[in-house]
């Protein structure tokens, strides 16, 4: 299937910051998670995808379009959802709604009315008057409506209470029942990766680490408990202390024990945390 | 929501595990003919798995006639033979019996005290213990 968002070896240098160069593709039906500690480069990555920023060097492509280029017809298929929007604290949810609607054709009116009422999001106040919560609820229920095909989210549970949270998932999964339609999304939630990505790209300073399926990654990291430590390395060893033992090539690893004495007394799946931290490292 | 248990730290891929839970219930009768199964992305929120791992398994159930997916409607439960439904269910047993057994040779037990120990087992099920 063609990629509706393809980043080829995109780069961008801010002030001492080097981004990329990024390559990624993002394919219909799918969520991908951007992750990456601190600084690493995912907001920047989503800018450029959406032309708030010049690239360097490098392409990116949405729909088969440039995204530089003169026909910014793409913008429509694409709702975006920064960190902080700029611009909106004079307005009340009921104004930032009638500026925003008209502008997509596919609005969804009952899904707007029925998130207000869900996050109980009081549309006669000042955007800026409102709690960091209330901000990000108003925001993606500004934001969902639109019914893009493409949705970006910057973060969109950071500032979310636990059952919020869990409301947007299911409100998310709804929106993803379309057709259809494609989410990248930026997190430092857990719960997100585990409930609603397909695919991790992880970044670190600016750089690639990699993109995984998520359930690829999981299985391919292994936590072993031996009675007895080998002296020599161990087929997929990645750390070792004590008696336990991390592999990142668990077949291989198992291949070894099997050959040698038997000699594990337990194993174990890593925790998609532990295996984001062990690639962060 | 579907009672599907699965087991992350098996070494058992995902989505063979799926695809047995679901066989299972399938053929065990709990869920029949007709009944909708979750979408896709649903069933990947609640199992905590992405939609390529759980569409690989509805596809595969699909291929051995398990599910059927009308387009546009979603995924339903396919009307299923007896005779499948018994081969299911028979494997199912016989897979079980398998892994107790390699358990058992593992810790060195012999064809004789595994004997023992199955009808041992069977006596106190039988009697509700």
């Amino acid at each position: 299937m063609q990629p509706w968002i393809e980043i080829k070896d995109a780069s961008k240098k801010i002030d001492d910051f080097q981004l990329g160069p990024v390559s990624l593709a993002i394919e219909p039906g799918t969520i991908t998670a951007l992750v990456g500690n601190n600084g690493s480069g995912k907001s920047t990555l989503l800018k450029l995808i959406m032309n708030l920023a010049n690239l360097d060097g490098g392409e990116i492509n949405v729909f088969g379009k440039s995204v530089n280029g003169k026909d910014e017809s793409w913008k429509r298929h694409i709702t975006f959802q920064p960190q902080n929007s700029v611009g909106w604290n004079a307005y009340t949810g009921e104004d930032l709604k009638r500026l925003i609607a008209p502008l997509y054709t596919k609005w969804d009116e009952a899904l707007f009315e029925h998130m207000i009422k869900l996050f109980d999001i009081p549309l006669d106040k000042r955007f800026g008057k409102l709690s960091p919560g209330q901000q990000q609820k108003l925001s993606l229920s500004l934001a969902l409506p639109r019914s893009t095909e493409i949705l970006i989210l910057d973060e969109p549970t950071a500032s979310l209470d636990i059952p919020s949270k869990k409301l947007f998932m299911d409100l998310l999964v709804d929106w993803m029942e379309k057709e259809d339609c494609a989410v990248i999304l930026t997190t430092h939630q857990a719960d997100d990766l585990r409930k609603l990505a397909d695919y991790l790209f992880l970044m670190k300073d600016g750089r690639t680490v990699g993109q995984y399926e998520k359930d690829m990654l999981a299985a391919g990291f292994r936590r072993y408990w031996l009675k007895e430590m080998p002296a020599m390395p161990v087929p997929g060893e990645l750390s070792r202390s004590g008696n336990e033992l991390i592999s990142d090539n668990p077949d291989a690893t198992e291949q070894f024990f099997t050959q040698h004495e038997n000699n594990v007394i337990d194993d174990k799946a890593l925790e998609l945390e532990e295996i984001i931290s062990l690639l962060l490292k | 929501m579907l009672p599907i248990r699965l087991s992350k730290d098996s070494r058992e891929p995902i989505y063979h595990q799926i695809e047995k839970q679901l066989k299972a219930l399938i053929a065990g009768g709990h869920l029949s003919a007709g009944t909708p199964l979750p979408s896709i992305r649903a069933l990947s929120k609640d199992l905590e798995i992405s939609v390529i791992t759980i569409r690989r398994a509805y596809q595969d159930l699909e291929s051995q006639g398990f599910i059927e997916t009308a387009h546009g409607k979603g995924t339903f439960v396919a009307e299923i033979q007896n005779s499948m439904k018994q081969e299911t269910m028979t494997a199912s047993v016989q897979a079980e019996f398998e892994r107790a057994i390699r358990n058992a040779m593992d810790y060195d037990y012999t064809v004789d005290e595994i004997k023992m120990v199955f009808e041992e087992t069977l006596e106190k099920i039988g009697k509700g213990e």
